[in-house]
């Protein structure tokens, strides 16, 4: 068992590769310093916080370890070697990621010294099913491949808007999929999971806005795949990415987790807005962030048909009322006792109502909130540019447009499922974040999620024309991630193995 | 060094798996050899300095001490320290201050306790830092190889010859290890054996690069020059032990091509002992792996940083198992070295101490050096971890 107190010191400063930097002589540590162990005393109080979290680095050395320590069993073999900051001023141990090894020939250890890499959020290491589970950005990707490094800059906001929307948003899916039936799936890698997924979505959020994080008033996370029955996925979020005035260690944010089966985190959109516009809750940006390491039983299992279409990833979504890119008209939402789908606790997988799931559940409530918002907002199908439904297989998505009278052009963009797999929460939320890539301003959106249990939120958004400034400072956009010429296939074994985690 | 400590009498087991044997069946073979050796009883010892790395978590001993005294019913003042050099040294201070005039010092590991964990264990001897990354105990030795062929800018043919170079470092071991009795590996070993490990493995260093796992114990009776003299007509004087220490993380060190800890140890007690690296003809080297041998020979001055792969390489060509450097021949390792001897981490340090003691006084049987001036001083490195803490001990036959 690993002890709690020893998980929270090395996380907190392992999972922002926090640093330090001697104002007297410049020299830089990992880890926080309360005085430089070259300048000593004089140094005392003048240790400037760094951290290495958006940061690059060189992979210097590297080498191959195919017999690893055992809590690194099940990753069999990867690449280690020593990570270079700031032109070697701060040097620190890394495991290269997102890297199926299976035989150590194939790899070239002299090709990959020199590259740059790009510190990753990930689980460290197995432990038992009932520890803590720790994490660490000690583990590398190519700069190169998948995942390229995006700056952070933070962008004073200058224009205010009268009715709240979205500032910013970022989409990520893992580099691993499984290809079948003429459609992809994200497959995570070993090391990650919903909650890796939820702080990647973030992070790669609050770069496209260009907020400081200490701006982010409240975080909800929306996943049924939290490793967790008790444990916030919005808290390690929280303090990855410093949201809201960082007092000592603890952060000064409001996070969440929420759960509604697929629409845990869409239900929240209108939370934000109404936190976001509320004058006196002192909150000027909220963020959503919707993740699944979607679970499903493996095939021929009970519950094993949802097999065929679970994905992985996840998108965060940034509400505020500056600078906005597409303000929030309107909602509505609708719910019913439905037992669609379900996981009782304890369970490690859903169970579902096969037929059931359609009809009754999924095309009723969609079509319910989609048409209702219509109808409050006065809009035909063909006033509506982009039609964005909760994608859990390839077809219920495209009945439903369907039968509400939109055209292929309109929910066709959104479609992401056949890339990307069900990511459960983060599903239409994807969907969303893949149209406002594409999206033009003054176009409106509608969205409309749905939950098993069962209920649909829908919304109606209209893009500004600051969605066209901000598209430019996120490389790593829907498409991105679904073209990824680095995009690694693997077949069904490796797929249940990866997903089923260290 | 004043008031010149000197070792009378050594003991050991042999080293590997001694899977049914508890650890302080070790120490008691380690010492009683000892103590045959020079008539000494229990009653004559003043203090016991022991030495053990992982006792505490492969046997759940967290008192050593407490443990020796019930095992040999003394109850005299008793010290642990990491490594064998550590508590020899400290054992050193004791009687160069003139606290007492006889001591036990002893060694040991029962790394085979503990099988499937021992490696993760072995990471408590380098940072945390790079265990949550997924180092393993032969992962700095890789690197530090990386390091030291990009810093001295080796290739081609030059890369093919090192690599052979660290090959011929075990055959040479592993063939001393032939001809010691108490070695883990009593068998030689082929040049293709080491190169086809790594092949194999399609890593940098293979299984034969590396020092083994093993149990073992060591011991020896120190004592000062007044009660030496009176015991044998042929003690061996500690004429000095260097001791220095570097960063716990090895990514942070300036550089990672060699060890700092092994240059300032051996400056202190070359100092010390007044003999230059070139009076050393004899030394036991920490060779943890193949690579440490090779980087501690430039570490320790016996030839220019970035050139102890080429004699290593000559000198293997000729089929020697001696190293030519700077027109001396060097033995290295005589006993077998780490890699084939054995490394009981505690007790290794008394292997090494044992083999010079030995080799001093012409005691070592098939693994004898003969030098035409004969063979004055002999040297001994240990390292605690990667590099992070290291010992240089310079024993001589006599006094100067």
């Amino acid at each position: 068992m690993s002890s709690e107190p020893i998980e929270r010191r090395v996380s907190y400063l392992g999972d922002r590769l926090k640093a330090c930097k001697c104002q007297c002589c410049g020299k830089e540590y990992f880890e926080v310093r309360d005085y430089c162990s070259v300048c000593g005393r004089k140094s005392y109080g003048k240790m400037d916080s760094i951290d290495l979290f958006y940061d690059k680095g060189t992979l210097e050395l590297c080498t191959y370890i195919n017999e690893p320590t055992n809590k690194f069993t099940k990753l069999s073999a990867f690449v280690y070697g020593i990570v270079s900051f700031h032109g070697g001023k701060i040097r620190v141990p890394a495991r290269l990621t997102d890297q199926l090894v299976c035989d150590g020939k194939n790899i070239g250890l002299a090709s990959l010294e020199g590259r740059e890499v790009i510190p990753r959020f990930r689980r460290r290491y197995s432990v038992g099913k009932s520890d803590v589970i720790p994490t660490i950005s000690l583990a590398f990707t190519l700069a190169d491949e998948y995942y390229p490094h995006q700056e952070y800059k933070v962008v004073q906001p200058t224009k205010d808007y009268e009715l709240p929307g979205i500032v910013g948003y970022g989409a990520y899916s893992s580099r691993f999929r499984i290809k079948e039936q003429g459609y992809e799936r994200a497959v995570p890698f070993m090391d990650e999971d919903s909650v890796t997924a939820a702080v990647e979505a973030g992070k790669l959020a609050l770069i496209h806005s260009g907020l400081d994080s200490t701006w982010i008033g409240k975080v909800y996370a929306g996943s049924e795949s939290n490793p967790y029955a008790v444990k916030p996925i919005a808290a390690k979020v929280a303090q990855v990415l410093k949201l809201g005035t960082e007092d000592g260690d603890v952060q000064g944010v409001d996070a969440v987790d929420t759960e509604f089966a697929c629409k845990a985190a869409s239900s929240m959109f209108k939370d934000a807005c109404a936190l976001v516009s509320y004058p006196k809750s002192g909150i000027n940006y909220a963020m959503v962030i919707g993740a699944d390491n979607s679970q499903a039983a493996p095939r021929g299992c009970p519950g094993g048909e949802l097999d065929q279409f679970v994905g992985y990833g996840g998108a965060a979504f940034i509400f505020g009322k500056r600078d906005v890119i597409a303000e929030v008209e309107g909602w509505y939402s609708c719910t019913s006792d439905t037992p669609d789908f379900w996981r009782r606790d304890g369970e490690p997988y859903p169970m579902h109502g096969g037929r059931f799931t359609g009809d009754p559940a999924y095309h009723k409530h969609v079509k319910s909130a989609a048409s209702k918002l219509m109808e409050r907002c006065n809009f035909k199908a063909s006033d509506i540019n982009y039609f964005v439904p909760h994608q859990p297989n390839p077809s219920f998505p495209i009945r439903v447009a369907k039968e509400l009278g939109f055209k292929e052009e309109q929910f066709m963009p959104s479609i992401q499922m056949p890339k990307f797999g069900n990511t459960y929460s983060g599903a239409s939320l994807v969907g969303l974040a893949a149209v406002l890539d594409v999206a033009k301003p003054d176009e409106r959106i509608l969205v409309t999620s749905y939950g098993s249990g069962a209920g649909s939120d829908a919304y109606m958004l209209r893009t500004t024309s600051q969605l066209l400034d901000k598209r430019q400072r996120q490389k790593i956009n829907v498409k991105f991630l679904a073209e990824n010429p680095f995009v690694e296939y693997v077949d069904y074994t490796t797929y249940r193995r990866l997903k089923l985690g260290m | 060094m004043q008031n010149r400590p000197a070792i009378v009498a050594v003991g050991r087991t042999k080293f590997g798996e001694h899977y049914g044997k508890e650890p302080e069946k070790l120490i008691e073979e380690a010492w009683l050899a000892a103590s045959k050796e020079c008539s000494i009883e229990r009653k004559d010892l003043q203090a016991c300095y022991m030495s053990d790395c992982f006792l505490p978590i492969t046997n759940k001993l967290g008192l050593e001490e407490g443990f020796l005294s019930e095992l040999t019913e003394l109850h005299v003042p008793m010290e642990v320290t990491r490594s064998f050099s550590a508590a020899l040294n400290t054992a050193c201070h004791a009687i160069q201050a003139g606290v007492y005039d006889t001591i036990l010092v002893g060694g040991i590991e029962k790394m085979t306790d503990r099988w499937d964990k021992i490696r993760d264990d072995l990471m408590l001897l380098d940072d945390p830092w790079s265990y949550y990354a997924g180092g393993t105990p032969e992962s700095n030795h890789e690197l530090m190889m990386r390091a030291y062929i990009k810093k001295h800018g080796i290739k081609g043919q030059d890369l093919e010859k090192l690599e052979v170079a660290l090959a011929q470092v075990a055959v040479k071991n592993h063939a001393n290890g032939a001809k010691n009795k108490y070695a883990q590996f009593q068998r030689k070993i082929t040049l293709d054996q080491v190169l086809n490990a790594r092949k194999a493995a399609h890593k940098p260093l293979g299984l034969y690069d590396f020092a083994p796992v093993s149990d073992g114990a060591t011991a020896l009776v120190l004592t000062s020059e007044t009660v030496a003299n009176k015991m044998t007509n042929r003690p061996v004087f500690v004429l000095a032990i260097g001791a220095a220490t570097d960063y716990l993380n090895y990514t942070s060190r300036e550089d990672l091509s060699r060890f700092l800890a092994a240059e300032l140890a051996m400056k202190k007690a070359t100092q010390t002992a007044k003999v230059a690296a070139s009076d050393l003809q004899l030394m036991e080297l920490n060779d943890q792996s193949t690579m440490m041998e090779m980087v501690s020979l430039e570490d320790l001055g016996f030839c220019p940083p970035g050139t102890a792969w080429k004699n290593i390489y000559e000198s293997s060509q000729n089929g020697q198992l001696s190293y030519e450097l700077g027109g001396k021949q060097v033995h290295v390792n005589t006993d077998g070295g780490l890699k084939a001897d054995g490394n009981p981490l505690g007790a290794t340090g008394g292997a090494q101490i044992y083999e010079v003691y030995r080799q001093l006084r012409g005691e070592a049987a098939e693994r004898q050096i003969n030098l035409p001036n004969g063979l004055r001083h002999g040297g001994a490195v240990e390292f605690e971890g990667f590099g992070t803490k290291a010992y240089v001990t310079i024993l001589g036959e006599k006094t100067q």
